[in-house]
Formats: structure tokens, C-alpha cells, sequence
């Protein structure tokens, strides 16, 4: 599935992009975002806790999160005036009940 | 519990006003406080912190995980930087709310937003310090420091930290 | 490839909302949750109570005394007094579904309690603070016009679907604002209970004694009293003295019942 919403910068999660060459580099660039579950996802948890299989209600919520957190780190990266993030790592933790922080940060460049 | 007779002539409003501040004006009170002795710290962080980084402007700081070549290092070392920040009570009030209802915990972007470019900026500045040039392959990690009570409820804190490979370019002068 | 320092812009990363609307906007929207959350527990109570025949209760019901009340001793003379005038009153009540009962706890506070199955509970302290036979009665007319309402039912099935839901569901909620919402609100049904058992006592009162005269004289002492301890549970769980008196004596006005007459000593 797509990492993000924005098909003009490119991401990746090495050092270099296959077929192309980093002509420039800006500096780090990161996004995140803190987002909380609501209560039904909650009692659904709690529900699954017993009986087991995946957290739909919470696959979705961090799936979500994570697109948003690319989309800031890329809205950081557009105002240096990169067009490819490289080295993106992905962090996730909570920061406190219930709530989780997602965080993505890469360096901006300039590819041709 | 006995109060002497004669003190004051305390009538059903007083006792009523009386449990309305206890209940409500109180929490309301400590939490107006909390907002804006908060938020005056916040800004005086994100003002130091925006002078500082305009200060170290042009130290390459990357992600990169091998050197770039353009780069020859004459030494290279690991760097770290942390913080940890606390949630004040203002916060935690709202990210419970937040945890009633989901979405965005926004009063929490801030002070994240914050610790992280201090994590970095002290990683940046101790490197420098040493007399290093650059540094690359930075990563980044939070975690949660638990309460003491130890009820899971609770955040003591939360710790930034940044840590890479710092390196010394060989000097051209030998 | 070439390094070019450069600074990302501002604020990407952080919200324009400003704090305290965030804030406000929490509040407001949880209590309104709160608050329909409560008038659906008290509407699904309703609905059950109307499963629950009387007659059922009285059977479910009829030798039970809470644990932690610690009862006097039966031959307490104040205990044989207050169930004969229990019976007094009931007497005045057309087909009373209950057997009424009486004990006594043992305990300073200033209290008196409904439970299920006809059962009053009046603590030594009350027992104490009243002045008059009158006094007592109204007390206990009171009672029995809960139990008329069910209202003991009410209270019961209200704090059990509540605290069911709230200890399941608001574990996050810190700062206990919700706990906080819903009293209010609670309360705020509580008030009406009040008032209609208040009306049938009076009604009981007057058809015991042919007048109400001090029977709401317990109130009447605790407003005018600087005196917090001994009343205050006993009020702070009722709505305002004032109120109370005031509209007892508006009903006693319409009503035409003579608001003196000779008032009884207690008789113990």
C-alpha cells in the first residue's frame, strides 16, 4: 500500500534511489503525530485480548498515523525545496495510555 | 467533625458554593494555570531552540548510513543527545478526553515537536564541542518513562533521544 | 553531491488549533455524552422496574438487612416505639404492598435509608436529633413514600448500570470529569423523587395526627444551625432545606391542613 498520499517526492528507505543520483542534500527532515483511540476501538481490544487475531480497529488507526507522519516529514521536505527523502526510518511509541506517537524522519535531497 | 457553634452561619448556599469550588473550581483553576505557565515555557523553548539552530546552520546533520563520499574522515565517534520532557497536567487532561472520543492529541504535537529538536541540537552541540565536523546516520527514539506509582496510568516523562556517527574531516592543511 | 543546509519551515509538525479550544471542545462534547449517557441508564431502569412486581419484591425481600449496618438490640425501646408508629403510618396507606420494617443503626450519623422489601433503616443518630414524635413521623412518611415510588429500586439500578459502565469504559479519564457530569445530572432526576415522596409523607402526617405541625421542623433546625456535622449527611444527599420546607408548606396550604396542633413528645 502507498506510504503516502504525494506521488511527487520520492521516498525511500536507502541510501540511494535505483537509477538516479543525489546531486544535493538539505539536512534531516521528520513528521509526526500523536493520535489517540476512541472508545469502541477500545472495548474491540478489549474483546480480541481474549479471543485473539488481529486489531483491525487499531491496524487502521496506525496505518493512518503513519501516512500523516510521511505526509508532514514530505511537507518539510517540499520547503527545502527537496524532491526525494532518503533514508526514511519509521518509530513508533506510546506516550502514555492510549495514546501513540508516529515519527518519520529521512534526509532531504535532490535527485536527477 | 465538630465545628464550634457561633463561627458563621453557614446556609445551604454556602454549603452548595462551597462543594462547587471544591468540585469544579479548583481542578478548573489548576488547570488554567497549568495552560498558561506551560505554554509560556513552550515558547521561550521554541524561541532558544530556533536561535540555536540558526547558530549550527551549517553543520550536516544526515541520515545517510554510509558516509557520503564527498566526505574523509580523519576520526569519527558516536554522538547522543536526550531529554526528557514531562507532561504537564493540563496535557494529560486532554489526552484522557482524547482517549474517549480518538483523533489528533494536538496540545501533544508542541512539546514532542520541541524535546525532539533539543534531543538533536544537544547531539549536534556536543559534537561540535569535540571539535567534530559532521555527523550522519542519525536516528531517533522516544519512549515512555513510567509512572512511579508504577499503575501504568500515569507518564513521568518522555525521553528523546538522538544518537549518530560523528566524524572529523582530515584537515586539508595536514 | 553537494550539501546545502537548510531549515524546514515552521510548524509543519505542530496544529493551529489553539489549546483551549481543543480543550473546550473536549469538554463540552464528553459532557453531552455523559449526560445522554445517564438519561439512557435511567430510561433502561425504568423499563426493568416495570418487570419487577411489587409482590415479587416484598418476597425477594423480605428478611434482608445490609452487612454493614450494625442493629441495636430488639429490645431497645426507641426500636419498638419507631415500628409502632411505622405501622401508625402505614395504617393511613390503602393497600401498602409491604410489610413494613424498622431497625435502628448504631451509628451517629444523621440518616435515614429505604431498601428493598420494606425495609427502613434510621441511624441512633437521627434517633437523637429529632425533638418531637412529629418530627420522626415525617421521617419515616418519607420512606414510605419512596417505597410507594420504588424509588429504592431506582437508586439501586441507576448506580449499578452506571458504575458498571463507567469503571468499564472511563478508565482514561483522569481528571474525573465525567464522574463529575453525571452526579449532576443524577441529581438532578434525584430531586424530582424527592419532592413526590416529601408530598405523599406530608399526606401520612396529616392523616396520623389531623395536622402537620412540626413536621418538617428537622429542617427548619438545620437551616437556621451553624452546626454542619450532624445534619449535613443527612441533607446533603436530599435537595436544599429551603426548598424542601418551602414547598411543604405550600402544600399544606393547599391542601388546608392545619399547620398546628398538638405536637407529640417521643416516647421513649
Amino acid at each position: 500500500m502507498n506510504v503516502s498520499r504525494n506521488a511527487e517526492i520520492i521516498l525511500s528507505n536507502t541510501e540511494s534511489i535505483p537509477g538516479r543520483t543525489i546531486v544535493e542534500f538539505y539536512g534531516v527532515v521528520t513528521g509526526n503525530t500523536v493520535r489517540a483511540k476512541h472508545l469502541g476501538r477500545d472495548i474491540m481490544a478489549g474483546l480480541k485480548n481474549i479471543v485473539g487475531g488481529e486489531l483491525k480497529g487499531y491496524t487502521e488507526l496506525l496505518q493512518d498515523s503513519r501516512i500523516e507522519a510521511t505526509d508532514r516529514m514530505i511537507e518539510q521536505a517540499r520547503s527545502v525545496g527537496a524532491n526525494a527523502v532518503v533514508n526514511v526510518r519509521f518509530a513508533t511509541s506510546s506516550i502514555s495510555q492510549g495514546a501513540a506517537e508516529l515519527f518519520a524522519y529521512g534526509t532531504a535531497v535532490r535527485v536527477e | 467533625m465538630e465545628l464550634p457553634s457561633g463561627s458563621s452561619e453557614m446556609d445551604q448556599d454556602t454549603l452548595r458554593g462551597i462543594e462547587l469550588i471544591v468540585n469544579f473550581g479548583l481542578p478548573l483553576a489548576i488547570i488554567v494555570t497549568a495552560y498558561f505557565i506551560g505554554s509560556y515555557i513552550e515558547r521561550r523553548h521554541f524561541a532558544s531552540i530556533i536561535s540555536r539552530e540558526a547558530a549550527l546552520h551549517g553543520f550536516p546533520v544526515v541520515t545517510f548510513d554510509t558516509m557520503p563520499q564527498e566526505w574523509s574522515a580523519a576520526s569519527a565517534t558516536m554522538v547522543t543527545g536526550s531529554i526528557v520532557v514531562s507532561l504537564d497536567y493540563f496535557k494529560r487532561v486532554i489526552a484522557g478526553l482524547r482517549g474517549l472520543v480518538g483523533g489528533r492529541i494536538k496540545t501533544y504535537e508542541p512539546l514532542l515537536e520541541r524535546a525532539r529538536r533539543e534531543a538533536v541540537l544537544r547531539m549536534i552541540e556536543s559534537a561540535r564541542d569535540d571539535g567534530y565536523d559532521a555527523i550522519f546516520n542519525v536516528r531517533l527514539e522516544t519512549s515512555r518513562l513510567a509512572n512511579a506509582r508504577g499503575n501504568g496510568e500515569g507518564t513521568a516523562g518522555v525521553e528523546m533521544l538522538a544518537y549518530g556517527t560523528a566524524v572529523k574531516f582530515v584537515s586539508r592543511f595536514g | 553531491m553537494k550539501f546545502i543546509p537548510r531549515t524546514p519551515r515552521e510548524g509543519i509538525n505542530v496544529s493551529k488549533t489553539h489549546p483551549l479550544a481543543e480543550a473546550s471542545t473536549l469538554v463540552v462534547g464528553l459532557g453531552l455524552i455523559v449526560v445522554a449517557i445517564v438519561v439512557a441508564a435511567v430510561f433502561l431502569v425504568e423499563i426493568a422496574l416495570y418487570f419487577v412486581p411489587v409482590e415479587k419484591e416484598a418476597r425477594l425481600f423480605r428478611n434482608f438487612l445490609p452487612d454493614d449496618v450494625v442493629t441495636v438490640a430488639p429490645m431497645d425501646e426507641r426500636l419498638y416505639q419507631a415500628q409502632l408508629l411505622a405501622d401508625r403510618l402505614v395504617s393511613h396507606w390503602a393497600d401498602a404492598p409491604y410489610e413494613i420494617r424498622v431497625e435502628i443503626d448504631d451509628s451517629t450519623l444523621v440518616n435515614a435509608l429505604a431498601f428493598p422489601g420494606g425495609l427502613i433503616i434510621v441511624t441512633s443518630g437521627l434517633l437523637d436529633a429529632v425533638q418531637s414524635e412529629n418530627e420522626l413521623a415525617f421521617v419515616l412518611a418519607h420512606e414510605l413514600g419512596h417505597f410507594r415510588n420504588r424509588d429504592h429500586l431506582r437508586a439501586l439500578g441507576r448506580s449499578t448500570v452506571l458504575s458498571l459502565f463507567f469503571s468499564v469504559v472511563m478508565g482514561s479519564d483522569a481528571s474525573g470529569i465525567s464522574i463529575k457530569v453525571a452526579d449532576l445530572t443524577l441529581r438532578g432526576f434525584s430531586r424530582t423523587q424527592e419532592s413526590r415522596a416529601d408530598a405523599f409523607g406530608l399526606a401520612l402526617v396529616q392523616a396520623e395526627y389531623g395536622h402537620v405541625n412540626d413536621a418538617w421542623r428537622l429542617f427548619e433546625r438545620d437551616m437556621a444551625d451553624g452546626d454542619l456535622a450532624d445534619i449535613f449527611i443527612y441533607v446533603s444527599t436530599h435537595p436544599d432545606s429551603g426548598d424542601r420546607v418551602e414547598n411543604l408548606r405550600r402544600q399544606a396550604e393547599r391542601e388546608g391542613w392545619p399547620t398546628s396542633g398538638e405536637v407529640s413528645p417521643l416516647r421513649w
